[in-house]
């Protein structure tokens, strides 16, 4: 993800100097009341449903509206440098993780702007500079709220990443099916990362099992491109080093035309069609047979 | 038949930043293609293809674009998929389009088994400044 410098903000909102001076002009007339905004506020946002939920302890309630008064604060200082882009990510973040969504966010961001200019800010301060300020002010909350919005972005991304890297953990349960046979059904998508889980967690259990035969079942795979073929011929041949014979089963009509037209070697892969072909196989191999009693 | 004139229904644009994204490809390509209305053995071939193209995308521009057309030409439905970076190019167009080619150590079979895999290839490719492979499938 990009990265948000104060430069780059700074060049895409288009705030010049000009602007930050009218912002501090206005700070001069609004910090002096900024208790008198929070009452305003408050009184807002205890008639939304999310109020309660959040606002329990009351302590809790009271240093975040100290925070609040330190965030206009600081905004109206006009500097936007590092340190503030570092406390405006910071807090978005802490509204992501207290799960506030982010039209709530903005609804309170759009409240504060109404209560300030309408009710806090004199009615003649400024005079006819007065829209040029506003105008500045806005540019600013705008730049906080896309900090805000890329810092709900990035905890999200890391959450689906997190739930991504769970879903592969679960996703190579080796199974011993009988002495010395080993299968692992392969479900869904490989991709590098997986592959490399596969070919670690297949090689272990192979050293702790000893195992003869090796039964990998991809029927749940979809797609076998060259990266997938690839990593599927190193996972045999590494098996066959630690004198494991790898029975590949599952291959759909599909999957076997489309790694045909690639023009991948399979040769070094020995496949079944079914499970059951490759289970026969393994049992072989291993000197059993399967018979049906009373026979 | 001229490929110009046949007409976009629909579109899928897949973003392409890292090999994370490859998975991601092959679920919401699954998807759209579903709603296309193609049949498993096609999707699978369409996929692997779109598939080797990301993986290009990554392991030599880093970042681009895929996007993925369903078309209609007469009585005929197709697939386009449009795989477009700003990489560094290649420098020998025939040469990556040969089997066993390959500059990064990988079995070299990605380019040529995509013109294999599709019926229309397309490859427009500049030194410097990335490139564009285009690939259509045909279906009655």
């Amino acid at each position: 993800m990009e990265s948000m410098t104060p430069a780059l903000l700074m060049q895409r909102h288009e705030i010049l100097e000009a602007d930050l001076v009218l912002v501090r002009e206005l700070g001069s007339h609004i910090e002096p009341r900024l208790s008198e905004y929070v009452d305003h506020l408050y009184a807002w946002m205890r008639q939304l449903p999310e109020y309660d939920e959040y606002f329990l302890d009351p302590r809790r309630a009271e240093r975040v509206q100290r925070a609040q008064v330190d965030y206009w604060r600081e905004l109206f200082r006009g500097v936007i440098d590092e340190a503030f882009v570092a406390r405006r990510r910071a807090t978005g973040e802490m509204h992501a993780r207290i799960g506030l969504s982010l039209p709530t966010y903005f609804a309170a961001v759009d409240m504060s702007l109404t209560i300030l200019v309408d009710r806090v800010l004199p009615e003649t301060a400024l005079g006819e500079r007065k829209a040029a300020a506003l105008r500045a002010l806005t540019k600013i909350v705008h730049i906080d709220t896309a900090i805000v919005v890329h810092a709900y972005n990035r905890l999200t991304s890391e959450k689906l990443a997190g739930q991504a890297r769970a879903l592969l953990e679960l996703s190579t349960p080796v199974t011993a099916l009988w002495e010395d046979i080993l299968l692992l059904p392969v479900i869904g998508i490989i991709d590098s990362r997986r592959a490399h889980d596969i070919m670690r967690s297949v090689l272990q259990r192979i050293a702790e099992t000893r195992a003869k035969v090796f039964i990998m079942d991809i029927s749940g795979v979809s797609v076998v491109d060259t990266a997938v073929a690839n990593h599927l011929i190193k996972i045999t041949k590494a098996m066959r080093l630690m004198g494991c014979e790898c029975l590949l089963s599952g291959v759909s009509p599909a999957v076997a035309q489309t790694v045909i037209e690639l023009g991948i070697d399979i040769s070094a892969v020995n496949s079944r069609a079914t499970m059951r072909d490759a289970l026969e196989e393994g049992f072989r191999r291993v000197g059993m047979e399967v018979k049906r009693i009373g026979q | 038949m001229s490929a110009r004139d046949a007409e976009a229904r629909a579109m899928l644009v897949l973003r392409i930043d890292d090999d994370s994204d490859i998975p991601v490809v092959l679920v919401r390509l699954g998807a759209f293609l579903a709603t296309q209305g193609i049949e498993a053995s096609e999707g699978a071939r369409i996929a692997t293809a779109t598939v080797e193209l990301a993986t290009n995308i990554v392991k030599y521009a880093k970042r681009g674009i895929i996007r993925v057309r369903a078309l209609q030409l007469g009585s005929l439905r197709g697939i386009e998929v449009e795989a477009e970076d700003k990489g560094p190019g290649i420098a020998d167009v025939n040469l990556a389009l040969t089997d066993s080619y390959s500059t990064s150590g990988s079995l070299g079979l990605g380019l040529p088994g995509v013109r294999r895999l599709m019926d229309d290839f397309d490859i427009r490719s500049t030194v410097g400044s990335g490139t564009t492979v285009r690939v259509r499938r045909w279906m009655s």
